[in-house]
């Protein structure tokens, strides 16, 4: 390890220790001071979170090979992953499991993100909390037995500490380098969040919230451990990198399972029709690109028909790429390096293989905690709940951290995931991002419409992962994370503003009262729908950073389904919902900022943020517009691309060829291909929204309650969540008690009864014993010493007290004896 | 220190202070307690001293002593300083095997090796007073003594006959040293014994309202276990040529001994009953049901002690004795074994979704974290036709899981037991539904007990993390089906204890009754909780620090049985 | 006539009926003492008459002189409980003296 990387890994520990650190010492610190009207808490965490900004910041300019990522072509080069362990956990056998760290391009992005995002955030919350800064704090929304408001002391302190451990959490998730470290830090953010958003305690809605989300999650979990045990039992190891246990040489997880060059040669004829279905009919210039003349090359090649077994080199740099599989399709072989080298078991004398199913168990097991975390269809529900949190948590959870982590993980572990699993993810996606969207049109709480921005938006990076947009989805993750953070917080302002009042329609015309937090929010909003001049100026397209990265999402589907005609739904419903969603945030933003004000009373008290609160906001919006300049040939997709998974490149193929199931994940090439007409089509779609909600909230052409009027039926239905959490009531949580009181039930009746039953009959067998005992042998007993004491009576008789009687008897005695002597001894 | 000496003394340092109480006036209460203070204390150090003379690299049992003169076999001396041979080392030129002992450039065979010292008892029935350690004992007598000494300041409070509690008190804690040190069948039966005497004693008098039941139930619970163990300790004493030493009795199971071995039948009846006997300690479904009754009644440092050191016992005894004495048998339960670990896993923790009680619901958890136990040391998946072990790495995980799932519930469950005596002794009740808002009475006590629920809960970070995951982790190479059984556990682990924390601490107001005694936690409960919670975390963050007691010998375990297979 | 041996048994047996007949018919105790005196002098006679005539030597002397010390003895503690006796129930009529009868 070179001098530069080692002072990376410290930058990096050290910016991932220091909230840990900042933790300990707020927590203890703050619940000892005297007062609780110190902000020394927070000036804690907030010098933690920059300092950590501040030495990620430094390990991504360092790392990074500036020339690879600025100069043209494939950006593998931007910077070599770094990798090393810092402590065993335990050790058994060839079974390693510790705490690693891996550090590519994606890794020092993603800690850049995390802390900068953060770092806004708890200045914000400076501001935010600061009702929390007394000694009698009343809470409003409790109502006491008596009648009263709950008053307590302020936990200013408390909020600040927990946040420091979510950041430090969060950054141990992103630094893991193995799945297994993720795991733990992927808990240890479940509880932050548990925490963070039963932060009041005292309301039984936050920590009935707080219980909700974190028991979704480990639902999630549950797949997830069983992906872990997949991957421990088959692989052996959970390491992400290639290591060395006892000077041996052990393959990571993502060389074990790299894919070879795709060589069927069905497939390879599905492919060029595809490809040539492309040039056909969307793609006329396709002859320009010198990838599509070398992977014509390739399918010459593979004309030529490889022998079975034999393992084509890797002599150009975007093949298709397929699994290592047999010839039955049944098995994954495992490789120790890249080249495609297979590892032989030197008991068996086999080629080390995992079961192909047992590969997308494992892949589907993994993104089902993926699902949990990132509020992904079916466990959605928990992420509108934890609303309940205070407003900078909820920014937090819904940008950097916790909902980015299921992303992010889906990201990381792409090389693991089948083409069936990507399918799955792809699909998940799609049925999320459609859902959320529509609760999101009739949603009024101004943080709900967020929450469920949140989740469709969650579904778009999933939908980009899933369909081969590897850099697309995660694109998304890095530009959305900061848009949504700035609504958040822009929101936040809102309600502090409005005097913790949330619902839009008693809002409006607010942008006169606050306008710095009316035209952050306004940046957000066009961020997120993907607005954009279409045209471009110098070379680049005016565009804020969400209209980027959705384009390269759409792109992606819109590739994937040219590719796999079946999937057509994964283009148009995304496709759909991008017009959705710039409905519901131009309404949000109509709703809240526009028109005349719809109470009076709100609209009085409403005033503009101190400057602790507004700066983030500028901050932020500044990040919202710029972070994604250039698009696709911008520094930060390169920086992303540099973390790329090999196959991603060049497309990959599933191992099943013909049928439902035969998956084509297209190249980069072919993405690049469909870009300048899926922008287009998302533009549309987004314009179109936008004005329809301006027609409908701006100038109200139409009234709104008309059309709730018509549709109540829907509209009910979307209030009401689609019924999830009725039916997950109904399915799972009364089950659960029955099931919990049966078993109560059947402790108490059944063992205990056998137990009381048995203990019965010993006592009665005993009562029996008793009764043999007191009648039969203590009979016998007393019937000897009565005829024993009955013969004594009798025989007292003979006692008279008499001296000559008894010398009498005497004298007859001894002649008695004399006669019997004579009698018995004649001689 | 003679090691005759020192474990003589571990075991019976708590019996001369309970002595030593009887020499107080009655009413010196105050000085009663500190005397079994020291007297645990005294004995905390020593288990100290113990792992101080605990040498990690050799995995058999310990002290290693060796014959005085060649020709007489009664007298040893301990080896001081020595290494176990491995493979292919080359002493003074001659090649050595792996397990010779080389001391002081002497090498040793076996034969001139005595482990564990061993000193005569009852001549005539060949009984022995033996003791020893290895990396499975000397953890379970660290924690044994720890909970102990942490039980005594819980105990505090107590003011009912307190020279009667602390000579009970001490006389079972010397109990429990014994069952964890003793190598020979006979006084380990014996010990089992001693430390059951004093349990009822303490349930039954210090107890609840239905302490009579419990204690009763507790009692005769353990003594249909007690007398399975000795039917089967007779079993393998006079089918091992009457022997009660352990260790010997491991290699006739073993097939190690020439002549000699205990017959399918013998092994797999032998197991049956010593599983049973221990299951109950464990306990395990469905010998379970007095654990809720007994914890549910017993004051709070008694259910420390149960739920911390007592169930172990079980694990303990699992590992000890069944698997090493009984290799087939436990190899042909192996599959049962699992199942029942699991289904208590899953049982348990439904259970203990259903409860009211909150000592109750700590009870089952119980029930539902030692599963893993069970499950993890059964995990042990052989190939029927060859009788060779597949994957044994992950056997050796679970075991280690296993051993490691001992340790952290011996923290998290006293610790939990703990709380919920903290809170009951202020409000004399433990209605879940009657609880609320102590986070904001007590902040202090809610932080730490919250901490020390996770641990439970299996928060990574704290000690139940570790040893769960572990295990759930090396089941799916024995069964995928149990594995996932397992793994669902998860879900209602934290369904439950995330359930009872919004009940107890969250929420504006306490609903129950007593709310003016509501007050902060003093210095000694403070200082009580505090040391649990960070042996949570330490043991959560380093579990290195006890994987690396136990690993030599776990792997020796492993490896022996795997070989007795074969 | 020769005195033999049997002479001295006849009047030895003499003695003692009589001694017996007399502890038998008496009522007063002083006579039944009488009567014991006769009987162990019954004895004596008998066993001076076998060390006499057969091959004990003085042993039958030696034996009947402890006997007369033994009655000697014997006839102190007696008279003691007569007088005793008489100082309680002012009669020495054993028949008086009942009160051990079952």
């Amino acid at each position: 390890m070179t001098a530069e990387e080692s002072l990376i890994v410290k930058l990096l520990t050290a910016a991932w220790l220091l909230p840990l650190l900042g933790f300990a010492v707020e927590v203890f610190g703050g619940y000892w001071q005297k007062s609780r009207k110190s902000k020394a808490a927070a000036l804690m965490a907030v010098a933690c979170i920059g300092c950590g900004f501040v030495a990620s910041a430094s390990a991504l300019c360092l790392g990074i090979e500036w020339s690879a990522l600025l100069g043209e072509g494939t950006k593998h080069d931007v910077m070599e992953p770094i990798s090393g362990t810092f402590y065993l956990l335990g050790e058994f056998g060839p079974l390693v499991l510790s705490l690693d760290y891996y550090i590519d391009s994606l890794t020092l992005l993603m800690f850049t993100m995390v802390t900068l995002i953060a770092t806004c955030i708890h200045v914000f919350a400076l501001g935010y909390m600061s009702d929390e800064l007394t000694d009698d704090h009343v809470d409003h929304e409790v109502h006491l037995s008596d009648g009263g408001h709950f008053h307590r002391p302020g936990r200013f302190y408390r909020f600040f500490s927990f946040m420091s451990l979510f950041c430090f959490s969060m950054l141990g998730l992103v630094l893991a380098g193995n799945i297994f470290q993720v795991f733990v830090f992927w808990e240890l953010v479940g509880i932050c969040s548990y925490l963070l958003i039963g932060f009041y305690v005292e309301r039984k809605s936050a920590s009935t919230a707080a219980n909700k989300a974190f028991i979704v999650n480990r639902v999630g979990d549950f797949g997830f451990i069983i992906g872990l045990m997949v991957i421990w039992t088959s692989f052996g190891t959970f390491r992400f990198f290639d290591h060395e246990i006892d000077t041996k040489p052990v393959p990571g997880l993502f060389t074990m399972i790299s894919r070879v060059e795709a060589e069927d040669a069905h497939h390879d004829e599905k492919h060029k029709s595809s490809a040539e279905h492309e040039k056909d009919e969307e793609h006329p210039e396709g002859e320009e690109h010198p990838e599509g003349e070398e992977h014509h090359n390739g399918e010459e090649k593979a004309e030529e028909s490889h022998p079975a077994g034999e393992h084509a080199t890797a002599e150009h740099h975007a093949h298709t790429m397929q699994l290592d599989v047999d010839d039955a399709r049944s098995v994954v072989f495992l490789h120790k390096d890249n080249k495609g080298t297979r590892i032989a078991d030197p008991v068996t004398e086999t080629e080390k293989s995992i079961p192909y199913w047992l590969l997308i168990v494992a892949g589907v097991g993994v993104f089902a905690g993926c699902i949990g975390k990132s509020a992904q269809f079916p466990l959605q529900t928990w992420l509108p709940d934890a609303m309940e949190g205070p407003t900078p948590v909820s920014a937090l959870v819904h940008s950097a951290t916790m909902v980015a982590a299921g992303v992010y993980l889906a990201g990381r572990f792409y090389p693991m995931f089948a083409p069936e699993v990507l399918l799955v993810i792809a699909y998940i996606g799609c049925i999320t991002l459609f859902v959320a969207a529509t609760i999101a049109i009739v949603a009024t709480d101004i943080k709900r419409v967020l929450a469920y921005s949140t989740i469709s938006q969650l579904g778009y990076m999933m939908l980009g992962i899933g369909v081969g947009g590897w850099a697309a989805g995660l694109f998304h993750l890095i530009t959305h994370a900061f848009f949504k953070s700035l609504m958040f917080l822009a929101s936040g302002s809102v309600i502090v503003g409005c005097h913790h009042e949330q619902e839009m329609p008693k809002m409006g015309g607010l942008w006169r009262k606050m306008p710095v937090t009316a035209f952050t929010m306004l940046v957000g909003v066009i961020a997120i729908c993907g607005l954009a001049i279409p045209f471009s100026i110098f070379g680049a397209k005016i565009a804020f950073s969400g209209y980027h990265s959705k384009d390269a999402i759409v792109a992606s589907s819109l590739a994937f389904m040219n590719a796999n005609q079946i999937h057509f739904l994964l283009f148009f419903v995304p496709l759909v919902t991008a017009g959705i969603t710039a409905f519901y945030m131009f309404r949000l933003w109509f709703y809240t900022f526009a028109g005349t004000p719809r109470d009076k009373k709100v609209y009085d008290h409403a005033r503009e943020s101190p400057l602790v609160m507004t700066i983030p906001l500028i901050v932020l919006s500044f990040f919202a517009i710029f972070v994604a300049v250039g698009g696709e040939v911008g520094p930060l997709y390169g920086l992303l691309q540099g973390s790329e998974p090999v196959h991603v490149d060049g497309g990959a193929v599933s191992v099943a060829t013909e049928g439902a199931t035969a998956i084509t994940m297209p190249s980069r090439h072919a993405i690049h291909d469909v870009h300048g007409q899926a922008g287009w089509y998302a533009l549309i779609a987004a314009v179109s929204g936008a004005v329809f909600a301006y027609l409908l909230y701006g100038i109200r052409v139409i009234d709104p309650a008309d059309i709730k009027r018509n549709f109540s039926g829907v509209h009910t239905f979307l209030v009401e969540k689609w019924r999830f959490d009725d039916l997950y009531e109904v399915m799972f949580i009364k089950p659960v008690h029955v099931i919990a009181r049966w078993c109560t039930g059947f402790d108490r009746g059944y063992i205990d009864g056998l137990l009381h039953w048995l203990s019965r009959k010993t006592v009665d067998v005993s009562n029996w014993d008793r009764k043999f005992d007191e009648n039969v042998i203590d009979g016998l007993v007393n019937w000897i010493g009565k005829v024993v004491y009955k013969s004594g009576r009798s025989l007292r008789h003979l006692q008279t007290g008499l001296i000559r009687q008894y010398v009498m008897f005497i004298a007859l005695g001894v002649l008695a004896l004399f006669v019997l002597l004579f009698v018995m001894f004649p001689a | 220190m003679d090691s005759t000496t020192l474990l003589s003394l571990i075991i019976f340092t708590p019996t001369v202070g309970a002595l030593f109480l009887w020499a107080f006036d009655r009413k010196a209460e105050e000085s009663m307690r500190y005397c079994a203070l020291v007297f645990t204390t005294i004995t905390f150090v020593l288990t100290l001293f113990l792992l101080g003379e605990f040498d990690r690299d050799d995995p058999g049992i310990q002290p290693v002593l060796v014959q005085v003169n060649e020709s007489d076999a009664t007298e040893y001396e301990r080896l001081e300083a020595y290494h176990v041979a491995t493979e292919g080392e080359v002493l003074d030129g001659v090649k050595l095997t792996a397990g010779q002992i080389v001391s002081d450039g002497k090498a040793y065979d076996e034969s001139q090796i005595q482990r564990g010292v061993v000193h005569r008892w009852i001549g005539q029935w060949n009984i022995n007073y033996t003791l020893g350690y290895d990396g499975i004992s000397v953890p379970l007598v660290l924690l044994t003594s720890f909970v102990s000494l942490l039980s005594l300041l819980a105990a505090w409070n107590i003011k009912k006959h307190v020279r009667g509690f602390l000579i009970l008190f001490l006389l079972l804690e010397s109990g429990m040293l014994g069952v964890f040190l003793s190598l020979d069948f006979f006084l380990f039966y014996v010990f089992w014994e001693v430390m059951l005497l004093p349990m009822y004693f303490l349930i039954g008098i210090w107890g609840g309202p239905r302490k009579e039941y419990a204690a009763i139930k507790f009692f005769l619970y353990t003594l249909v276990g007690s007398v399975l163990m000795l039917i089967a300790m007779l079993m393998v004493y006079y089918d091992s040529g009457q022997s009660f030493d352990l260790q010997y009795l491991a290699r006739v199971g073993q097939g190690l001994e020439d002549g000699l071995s205990f017959s399918p039948t013998v092994q797999m009846a032998a197991f049956i009953l010593l599983f049973i006997g221990f299951a109950i300690k464990v306990p395990i479904f469905p010998f379970h049901t007095w654990l809720p009754d007994a914890h549910v009644e017993a004051p709070t440092p008694i259910s420390m002690i149960l739920a911390g050191v007592l169930l172990k016992m079980g694990g303990y005894g699992i590992l000890r004795i069944a698997f090493p004495l009984c290799p087939e048998g436990a190899a042909a339960a192996a599959w049962w074994l699992a199942l029942i670990g699991a289904v208590s896993i899953i049982y348990g923790a439904f259970a203990a979704m259903a409860q009211t009680d909150f000592k109750r619901l700590v009870a089952y958890s119980s029930v539902s974290h030692m599963g893993y136990v069970l499950l993890g040391i059964a995990v042990w998946k052989i190939n029927e036709d060859t009788g060779a072990t597949i994957g044994s790495e992950y056997w050796l995980m679970g075991m280690n899981g296993a051993m490691f799932q001992m340790l952290a519930h011996g923290v998290s469950s006293a610790g939990m037991f703990f709380m919920v005596g903290v809170i009951y002794d202020r409000v004399h009740h433990r209605d879940l539904n009657q609880f609320g808002g102590l986070m904001g009475l007590m902040p202090f006590y809610s932080g730490l007990a919250v901490g020390i629920f996770f641990a439970g809960l299996g928060l990574p970070g704290l000690c139940g993390f570790i040893g769960e995951v572990f295990v759930v982790l090396s089941t799916w190479n024995f069964s995928k089906p149990l594995a996932i059984v397992a793994a669902a556990g998860v879900i209602l682990t934290a369904g439950y204890i995330l359930w009872a924390i919004q009940r107890v601490f969250l929420g504006p107001e306490y609903k129950g009754p007593h709310k003016e005694d509501i007050t902060p936690m003093n210095g000694r409960e403070a200082s009580i909780a505090v040391v649990l919670l960070v042996f949570a975390i330490v043991l959560g963050v380093y579990p290195e620090s006890m994987f690396g007691l136990m690993r030599g010998s776990m792997k020796l375990l492993v490896d022996s049985l795997e070989i007795a297979m074969r | 006539m020769d005195i033999g041996l049997n002479h001295y048994l006849v009047v030895g047996a003499v003695l003692f009926v009589c001694g017996i007949i007399c502890m038998a018919t008496k009522r007063n105790a002083i006579g039944i003492l009488m009567g014991v005196e006769l009987v162990l002098n019954g004895a004596n006679i008998n066993f001076v008459a076998f060390s006499r005539y057969t091959a004990l030597g003085l042993d039958g002397q030696i034996v009947s002189l402890f006997v007369i010390v033994l009655a000697a003895a014997e006839a102190a503690v007696a008279l003691a409980i007569a007088l005793n006796f008489y100082n309680n129930h002012l009669t020495i009529d054993v028949d008086r003296g009942d009160e051990l009868a079952g």
